[in-house]
């Protein structure tokens, strides 16, 4: 049985339990903390950095979705800070990759896009950096674009721990980083895809999507997947 | 060959002993991968056949790295009965010589660097021998002053490859105890109380991290050791693995047993080939001897330990990274929670420790946490290897206990920058570190106090920067280092490095401007705050720290485009024009020489710098010290060709032709009107460029002739004023008018200028002559230094000695005790430092002991000894003795007891100068708390709109092509403001020039200006040096490189 | 200031108009706003020189070429509030998606290889592209942002407001990109 403990976000006291992520407890007291790398069901990573947290007493901002749950704990979710250093991922994941929002199949329905307006990010104040990225369009069913591509590794994981599938690993390393298929096929001659579309349904951009959707069309769905992982988990 | 047992033990000791000290002489060769690269293979083989040959009965045998990289390759040799002597910078071409002297039982005194005469090795004692009085003790060479061998105890001592000398001086002996005690707990205890902490850089206690080892529960555990050393310019773990394997091995086993842990792995560059071959070699040779493997000395333990080799990403060293590239899986770091000791390689819990931490288990087992803890600072107990290099003359591994002085690194083990330069910095930690200014080189070296100034101790890279280091580039390059490594995973350290790389770039070409600056600060927080492994948290370091402490090149990149250091090529022409004051076109007026184009020559230097001639008699030419030339044999000596230049032009019947072509270089009447106040080299200087924009302008001065110190400072014998007179008279050409016997503040005050003209620029010099207070100064017979030359130079009688005491070490001292020469005394100079310290041009003070001056360094006055008649008797100076480093970086002189009394009638005081800044005070300038004017550090503008202030005034005494500098970027900064245009670059006429790279430059040496014989100039005033002649001049010109060119442009 | 009314400008740079549009959309927002505010300049007003004294300017679009920068840089100088109207101009958008081809292969592939008559690159008359087409930000200091494709009329009023009260605008929650 999973004790109950209890903790302050921002300063109200809420229940918890024992092995829970600060990001979980945050989400269920609905005081939702952005993020981009995290899925309900898939091992979270800490590589977006939008979740942070100042834990009380410890000088180190903390990933919310990798940090566990203490007694006790007091955690702040939002200040000046806090704000300051998202704004600045976002400003860096727009500039870093092609992401024309406006002729983009997931325009209106993009995790990155509604991060940016809920963070009151209003332009970039780096370089954009252009960078001269492929589509992969060699699937029957499904698209990758890399211009839109924010490397979150939902796909990755979502494609090995609920498919068990394999198919995606982040190649390359650095600003050179890029998602690959296999051992760098497209994604049309995968040996192992089955098809089931669950990586295109957890991409929080339109990098993954489905063929037959024009702009603004594609919605994504990452519900089912984080259900299948779920019922996955609790068996022995 | 198995050791079940203690005899067995014993026996394998005396057969290492036994090779350490044999009957018969040992001959070593230094063999780490630094000696091998320094051609220790060839002396090896050299000894080899020698020994071949001569059938001589010699033990002769590889060892790794004593440390001391600048001197290799080292060569330890020893005779029976006697120390061990180590030999430095050996060629294959002495060891005959060596093996000469060996064979008649000598040692080769002169390439001997000192001896060994009796060894710690901590867990072992060696006494060689004594003897060879001549030859230092290892601890009197300055780079091991200091230091302590505690992890590198056997290094350069023992050979690497034989098991047998490793056991002779104790190694395993402290695995022995261990596993014959069975109490892992005390020992684990014994580690928490020595504080030992990780030296990989997060300094993590040792002892807390084992326990949680220690407590876990699973089937399986690890330990590994993170031998993945990948910061530029470190290379300690590299050193100690190929210099001392088996004490690795040691310090693993231990872990292995008090963790309750069966499995070791060692993590290695692939890049390290010999490290990873002599560690493999110790696996076997300590699994023979039964020291690992199962059943370790018989104690039942089982132990392996295997070598997995890392393909050289430098996030593998963060130990998360390190486990997924061990697990077959891309090096990218997970975040910790969970940490390894709960969940680790495979899952199972695990224990990562840096290579050098794993070396101080068993000095602490052996010897007790107390006698660790005695070493370094309370808080970081123990010692530290450091692999010192940069701009330091002594580089190497140099192994200091926590907590010691950055300076003594730099200064007292290093010796310095090589070549008399600067130090500037130190960065510590490789790419995750900061760097750390010269002012701050008193801070100690541990975790601590290095965090404090924004740097990491890191797992002790240590490298020196000097003068021509670029701060900005430091931080580029770093940044440059961490982005191509990074691992690409968090989007702080992915994209933040990225951009901040760019940023980085545009500062380096001169692209940024100063609200790139604010986003760079900001954005290098948020990488370091916001990244998920220590590569993103730390890589910012090397940024925040330069744009901390060095703000002021990030500034002089952006505002000035200039880079200081001369090492962004976008910002420079070439060195020479780089260190230049005035930013002469250096290389251009020479290659005008080389073509024979004399006139032209004679534009583009009067252009650049209206007093030509009197520079090239009298500048510090900073450009020698940047000549590229200097590489190869000595720097052009540019000084003596633009003087060349000048002297062919002045008095020629050319002059007036010539002289009309430059001043049709003035632009248009632009109807401003510019007073400048002083004649001296800086209102000079700023007079010529604003009549040449076409400004009318105004010079006041109290005296009653152009030239300031130039004209009655600087001695006759050095500047005649006929030369002075003909640059004056271009000036005036040019259209500048003169008000002489006009004191500002007196005869017409500061708040008039600025009512009569567009624009004030403040020139005046230092005239105020600085005083020492020290007993006798009011007798008659002291005289100051300045007055004295002005004096001189008025053609005033003075009351002048026959026996002068100058004391002094600059321009002045010098420029008076040759003046004094002249007028018949017997000269003594008193300096209180060193020759090298001196800031006096070395020619001079050369000069000035050919013409029969005594010099006194190293000494101070104590008192001024008066008669009854109250005139000068004597004067008593107090020796110094060197202390130590001050913010100057030179040595600290401290006044001793010991005292001197010389006799003298005259002491000249040249002890500094000052501003007398009272006129400034009453019109409402802002004055700095040293007294000088506050300006803007690029406009010169001070804190009264159109009033500019350059030279002494704001810098205090200086020399004269510094004050011309000042002189004619105030004119830039003035006209930009009177006229509202960029007109700089429009100003001076292009000159068309060869640009082709000389395919074969003069192989000449330096022609130095020819001097008057020193014993006929000594008693006159008429010129002492005399120049180039026209075919020197020219030869000379030949040998300039072009560093101005550039290729692919 | 005429009138005690801020004097509005509107550039049309690398854009669709689309931005334009969706300021003349503000429907009975532009009775409020004409209270406050004139145009002085703009593709909907009968001015040739872009003028001095401009208080606020709304500038649609990338800057794409040499013309763009040219203006750009004089609208600078000439403007108190400079304000970046929808994704074009704050980020660049569409106009960039050509910014990873060389211009001349650009030029090559949209005037030669797919053109059907008349094969050949114009020279005369029209400013040359740069290398790549950059948000207003990059060329220079930019006061607010109305990110947007198109921003809504709502956004637009509400920036032109503010301004006009000497605020900085406030846009939270009525804009986005895209």
């Amino acid at each position: 049985m999973p004790s109950k403990i209890s903790i302050r976000i921002d300063g109200e006291l809420v229940h918890a339990r024992l092995g829970q992520t600060i990001l979980e407890v945050a989400a269920e007291n609905n005081k939702p903390i952005p993020s981009l790398c995290s899925m309900k069901g898939l091992r979270p990573v800490g590589a977006c950095r939008l979740c942070l947290v100042q834990v009380e007493g410890l000088g180190r901002m903390l990933p919310a979705c990798t940090t566990p749950v203490q007694d006790g704990m007091s955690v702040t979710t939002d200040n000046a800070k806090l704000r300051g250093y998202r704004q600045m991922i976002i400003e860096l994941l727009l500039a870093e990759r092609n992401h024309v929002c406006a002729v983009c199949v997931a325009n209106g329905h993009c995790e990155l896009q509604t991060a940016a307006a809920k963070l009151g990010v209003m332009n970039t104040r780096y370089a954009y950096r252009y960078p001269n990225h492929k589509v992969d369009l060699s699937h029957s069913r499904f698209t990758l674009d890399h211009n839109r591509c924010i490397l979150c590794s939902r796909c990755v994981r979502a494609c090995a721990e609920v498919e068990g599938a394999h198919v995606w690993e982040i190649g390359g390393r650095g600003i050179g980083s890029l998602l690959v298929c296999e051992l760098n096929r497209t994604w049309g001659e995968s040996k192992h895809c089955t098809a089931c579309g669950k990586c295109v349904q957890s991409c929080p951009t339109g990098a993954l999507a489905e063929k037959g959707f024009a702009v603004e069309e594609m919605t994504k769905k990452p519900e089912p997947v984080s259900r299948i992982a779920a019922f996955r988990e609790v068996r022995p | 060959m198995r050791i079940a047992d203690l005899s067995s033990f014993n026996e394998a000791r005396e057969r290492g002993l036994a090779k350490l000290l044999p009957s018969h002489p040992r001959v070593t060769v230094g063999m780490g991968t630094c000696g091998t690269g320094n051609g220790a293979e060839a002396v090896y083989q050299a000894f080899s056949d020698q020994f071949d040959q001569r059938g001589f009965s010699v033990k002769l045998a590889r060892t790794g790295c004593f440390g001391f990289c600048a001197e290799e390759p080292l060569v330890n040799v020893w005779l029976p009965g006697k120390p061990v002597v180590i030999l430095h910078r050996v060629q294959a071409s002495d060891a005959a010589a060596i093996v000469d002297d060996l064979a008649a039982s000598r040692v080769p005194a002169e390439l001997a660097l000192c001896k060994v005469e009796e060894w710690d090795h901590i867990t072992g004692h060696i006494k060689y021998g004594s003897g060879y009085p001549d030859i230092p003790d290892w601890s009197q060479v300055p780079f091991f002053k200091g230091q302590k061998k505690i992890v590198l105890r056997h290094c350069g001592l023992i050979n690497p490859d034989d098991i047998e000398e490793a056991l002779a001086v104790g190694t395993y002996s402290a695995l022995y105890k261990v596993l014959i005690d069975a109490n892992p707990d005390a020992v684990i205890e014994a580690i928490k109380a020595a504080k030992l902490r990780g030296r990989g850089g997060a300094g993590y206690q040792t002892g807390i991290k084992w326990e949680f080892l220690r407590k876990a529960k699973a089937e399986k555990k690890y330990i590994i050791c993170n031998a993945d050393e990948g910061d530029p310019g470190a290379y300690m773990n590299r050193n100690e693995i190929e210099s001392d394997p088996h004490s690795l091995l040691e310090g693993m086993i231990i872990g292995g047993y008090v963790t309750g842990c069966q499995e070791g792995i060692v993590y290695v560059r692939a890049e390290y080939p010999l490290a990873v071959h002599r560690l493999q070699e110790a696996v076997e040779q300590a699994t023979e001897y039964g020291l690992l493997g199962q059943n370790i000395l018989g104690r039942g333990f089982n132990f392996h330990i295997r070598l997995v080799e890392g393909a050289g990403a430098f996030v593998c060293g963060e130990e998360t990274a390190l486990i997924r590239s061990l697990e077959g899986k891309a090096g990218r770091p997970t975040p910790r929670p969970p940490y390894p000791a709960q969940s680790g390689l495979y899952g199972y819990p695990t224990n990562i420790n840096n290579v050098e931490t794993w070396y101080n288990i068993a000095p602490i087992v052996i010897k007790g946490p107390a006698w660790f803890t005695e070493t370094g600072s309370p808080k970081s107990p123990g010692t530290k290897v450091f692999s010192l290099v940069g701009k330091v003359v002594s580089t190497g591994l140099v192994e200091m206990p926590l907590g010691t002085p950055l300076k003594n690194f730099v200064y007292d083990v290093g010796g310095g920058a090589p070549g008399g330069r600067t130090v500037k910095s130190v960065q510590t930690g490789g790419p995750s570190g900061g760097c750390i200014p010269q002012e701050m080189f008193d801070v100690a070296v541990d975790y601590e106090s290095l965090a404090q100034l924004g740097s990491i101790m890191g797992s002790g890279g240590m490298v020196v920067m000097d003068e021509d280091n670029c701060m900005v580039d430091v931080a580029r390059y770093f940044v440059e280092f961490t982005h191509s490594e990074s691992c690409g995973k968090c989007i702080p350290c992915r994209s933040g490095l990225d951009q901040a790389l760019r940023m980085l770039n545009a500062v380096t070409h001169g692209k940024a401007t100063e609200k790139e600056l604010v986003l760079l600060d900001e954005l290098s927080r948020m990488i370091r705050d916001c990244s998920l492994c220590g590569l993103g948290q730390t890589a910012p370091n090397p940024v925040l720290t330069t744009m901390r402490h060095f703000r002021h090149e990030f500034e002089d990149h952006i505002r000035a485009r200039r880079c200081r250091a001369g090492v962004c090529e976008d910002l420079a022409l070439s060195p020479c024009e780089n260190s230049c004051p005035l930013h002469m076109n250096i290389p251009r007026f020479l290659e005008l020489v080389k073509e024979d184009r004399l006139e032209e020559a004679f534009m583009s230097v009067v252009l650049d710098n209206p007093l030509p001639a009197s520079t090239g008699r009298v500048c510090q030419h900073p450009c020698d010290n940047r000549c590229r030339r200097a590489g190869i044999d000595e720097a052009v000596n540019m000084r003596d060709v633009h003087r060349y230049i000048a002297d062919s032009i002045y008095g020629s019947d050319r002059y007036e032709a010539i002289a009309a072509q430059v001043v049709a270089n003035k632009k248009p009447p632009t109807g401003k009107r510019v007073a400048i106040v002083g004649a001296g080299p800086t209102g000079l200087a700023c007079a010529w460029y604003c009549a040449l924009f076409g400004h009318e302008v105004v010079i006041y001065d109290s005296n009653a002739q152009a030239g300031g110190m130039l004209r009655y400072a600087i001695p006759e014998y050095r500047l005649p004023k006929a030369t002075l007179d003909w640059e004056i008279d271009l000036i005036r050409r040019m259209g500048v008018e003169f008000v002489f016997n006009c004191q500002v503040g007196k005869e017409i005050s500061l708040n008039d200028l600025g009512a009569q003209y567009d624009a004030v620029f403040l020139a005046i010099g230092t005239w105020k002559e600085n005083w020492v207070y020290l007993p006798g100064t009011e007798l008659e017979g002291v005289i100051p230094a300045l007055p004295f030359l002005e004096g001189v130079a008025k053609g005033h009688t003075l009351p002048l000695g026959r026996k002068v005491a100058v004391i002094g070490g600059g321009n002045a001292a010098i420029d008076s005790a040759r003046t004094a020469l002249r007028l018949g005394a017997d000269v003594t100079i008193i300096y209180r430092r060193e020759r090298k310290d001196m800031p006096a041009i070395a020619e001079e003070t050369e000069a000035a002991e050919a013409e029969g001056a005594k010099i006194v360094f190293l000494a101070t006055p104590h008192r001024i000894v008066g008669n009854a008649e109250g005139k000068v008797s004597a004067i008593e100076v107090a020796k110094t003795r060197l202390g130590e480093f001050d913010k100057s970086g030179r040595r600290r002189p401290i006044t001793t007891d010991e005292i001197q009394r010389l006799a003298c009638d005259t002491v000249i005081l040249a002890v500094g100068e000052a501003v007398d800044i009272d006129f400034a005070k009453a019109s409402g300038l802002k004055i700095k708390e040293s007294g000088l004017i506050e300006v803007d550090r690029y406009s010169l503008e001070t804190s009264r709109p159109n009033f500019y202030a350059g030279g002494d005034l704001i810098s205090g005494a200086s020399n004269v092509s510094n004050a011309m500098g000042y002189g004619k970027r105030a004119a830039r900064y003035i006209d930009l403001r009177l006229t509202g245009v960029k007109r700089w670059k429009d100003l001076l006429p292009e000159f068309q020039i060869s640009q082709t790279v000389p395919a074969h430059p003069s192989e000449s040496p330096r022609h130095h200006a020819r001097e008057v014989p020193a014993g006929q100039r000594c008693r006159s005033f008429t010129e002492a040096v005399v120049g180039l002649a026209p075919v020197e001049a020219m030869e000379e010109s030949c040998r300039c490189l072009r560093c101005d060119i550039r290729n692919g442009d | 200031m005429t009138n005690g009314k801020v004097k509005v400008a509107t550039v049309w740079l690398d854009g669709c108009s689309g931005c334009h549009m969706s300021f003349l959309d503000l429907d009975e927002m532009l009775l409020t706003i004409v209270e406050k505010a004139t145009i002085v300049y703009g593709p909907l007003v009968d001015t040739q020189e872009f003028p001095e004294g401009v208080d606020v300017t709304l500038v649609e679009g990338a800057v794409a070429n040499q013309d763009d920068l040219k203006l750009v840089q004089k609208i600078r100088q000439n403007t108190r509030v400079l304000v970046a109207l929808g994704d074009c101009a704050v980020t660049s958008n569409v106009p960039s998606m050509r910014n990873w081809v060389p211009v001349k292969k650009l030029l090559e592939r949209g005037y030669i290889e797919n053109a059907t008559e008349t094969l050949q690159i114009p020279k005369d008359g029209v400013p040359a592209l740069l290398r790549q087409a950059v948000p207003v930000g990059a060329v220079v200091q930019v006061d607010a942002h109305i990110p947007g494709c198109p921003p809504s009329a709502a956004a637009i009023g509400k920036a032109l407001l503010d301004i006009a009260a000497g605020q900085p605008p406030k846009l939270a929650g009525m804009v986005k990109f895209g």
